[in-house]
């Protein structure tokens, strides 16, 4: 005998999911915005000409890099309150980890980017009278955050996936969601087929924009 | 001021070193089945076929973009109810991980034998090698050394995803933190002690990857 799929259930339950959406895209655009932003903080304070700085920059991204997310977060949920006489929330733990986790990769991605820019644009920009700051604004930045934008865009990719982590420690996400609807009505097949589609549906249309983009920068370039 | 205090450990690393081995065995299992896997659909979405590259495409395109950890738990609790097996930790996250690394092997695989010039796949069969012949004696043993890179970065992402497992209750490193966190009151210390212990794993596997990957450009620049 086959198994009869039955989705009433998750209909039935649309309004929790829908929580749970909600939950995934509040920790997604916080990540992606802190990921992002702090992640480029990082990739300059590896060129500063301060050697605490570059050390910092090169320790965090190494640590970062090479220890697994769903640790990091765990650690910032369990082991941060015994530090810091502060409570953390479940959605504060994931920002946490989630964010600095994606610095260090992001850092990575401006690196190559800015590296990319050949020295003697430096060299022309501060020949007409320009300020190291000056002209990475005005000058390298520009040109470095166009060619690494399909990077930048996979990790925004990454940092959505990710958010699902976050069930982990019950932040109320879709994941956290479906599994709470699986256990009350015994149709986890359902649910996590639903919970997966639906990442992916959202998720696949980016990844080809993602691949026309770096098809359009190739032929720019 | 908090008082850090790792005897809790000490006495029980034996626990913690139980989960690791735990970790590393299920990413050799998930390796040694990916890399097949990967390069069965890499060869099947390179056919030419469209019988084989549709659904070849398809396993690489979901199993990219969903999440690991709802693709842990569809196998973990979903799929005994369509095979009426019994799923055991284990067994899921081995299916799991090796299924996805292979997807992503896959591509990997596929820009290798791409990036081979076409004229070496022509001139192995003008030479009268069988297109079979000239994939394994001409085109992967090249492919594989340029992708070798890609390869080792993927395996050491693979080495930290299989720490989602410890939702399931597979007894690998961070599920042994987790019990020994709540066993002995000392969260801090267990989960610091066991981030490190990550940390110098991934670290030293990544050493170890860029010393081959040198020597392999060395050796590359002997050849010719």
């Amino acid at each position: 005998m086959t198994y009869r799929w039955d989705f009433t259930p998750l209909l039935d339950n649309w309004q929790a999911l829908a929580m749970g959406a909600v939950g995934t895209l509040r920790l997604f655009a916080v990540c992606l915005v802190l990921g992002l932003g702090f992640g480029l903080v990082v990739a300059l304070a590896r060129r500063s000409r301060w050697r605490a700085a570059r050390w910092f920059s090169i320790g965090f991204i190494e640590f970062f890099r090479n220890t697994p997310v769903l640790v990091q977060i765990l650690w910032f949920y369990f082991a941060l309150p015994m530090l810091v006489p502060v409570e953390i929330t479940p959605f504060t733990a994931a920002i946490l980890g989630i964010s600095l986790n994606s610095a260090a990769y992001s850092a990575e991605i401006y690196r190559a980017g800015i590296q990319s820019i050949e020295p003697g644009q430096w060299e022309a920009a501060r020949a007409i009278g320009m300020s190291g700051l000056q002209t990475l604004r005005r000058i390298v930045l520009p040109q470095a955050l166009r060619r690494v934008l399909p990077a930048l865009t996979n990790r925004g990719i990454e940092i959505f996936k990710m958010t699902t982590l976050a069930s982990v420690v019950a932040y109320i996400e879709l994941l956290h969601q479906g599994r709470l609807i699986a256990s009350l009505n015994f149709n986890p097949l359902e649910v996590y087929s639903v919970i997966g589609a639906l990442f992916f549906l959202f998720l696949y249309p980016l990844v080809r924009a993602t691949y026309a983009l770096e098809r359009r920068l190739a032929r720019s370039d | 001021m908090y008082n850090w205090d790792f005897t809790p450990i000490w006495a029980n690393g034996d626990l913690l070193l139980a989960g690791l081995g735990n970790t590393l065995a299920l990413t050799v299992v998930a390796l040694a089945g990916g890399l097949p896997v990967g390069l069965a659909l890499a060869l099947a979405r390179l056919s030419g076929s469209r019988l084989l590259a549709a659904p070849a495409g398809l396993v690489i395109e979901v199993f990219r973009t969903t999440p690991p950890l709802v693709q842990l738990f569809w196998f973990y609790f979903g799929l005994p109810i369509i095979l009426k097996v019994e799923m055991t930790p284990y067994l899921a996250a081995a299916l799991t991980f090796t299924i996805q690394s292979g997807a992503f092997f896959a591509e990997i695989f596929r820009a290798g034998i791409v990036s081979v010039e076409k004229g070496q796949g022509e001139a192995a069969r003008a030479i009268g090698m069988s297109k079979a012949q000239a994939m394994r004696r001409i085109i992967l043993p090249q492919a594989v050394k340029r992708m070798f890179p890609a390869m080792m970065e993927r395996s050491i992402e693979l080495m930290k995803t299989t720490t989602l497992v410890a939702t399931v209750s597979y007894a690998d490193l961070l599920y042994q933190a987790n019990e020994l966190a709540q066993k002995t009151f000392r969260p801090l210390e267990v989960f610091t002690a066991a981030a490190l212990l990550y940390f110098l794993v991934i670290t030293l596997v990544s050493m170890l990857g860029a010393l081959v990957e040198r020597r392999m450009a060395q050796s590359g620049e002997m050849a010719r």
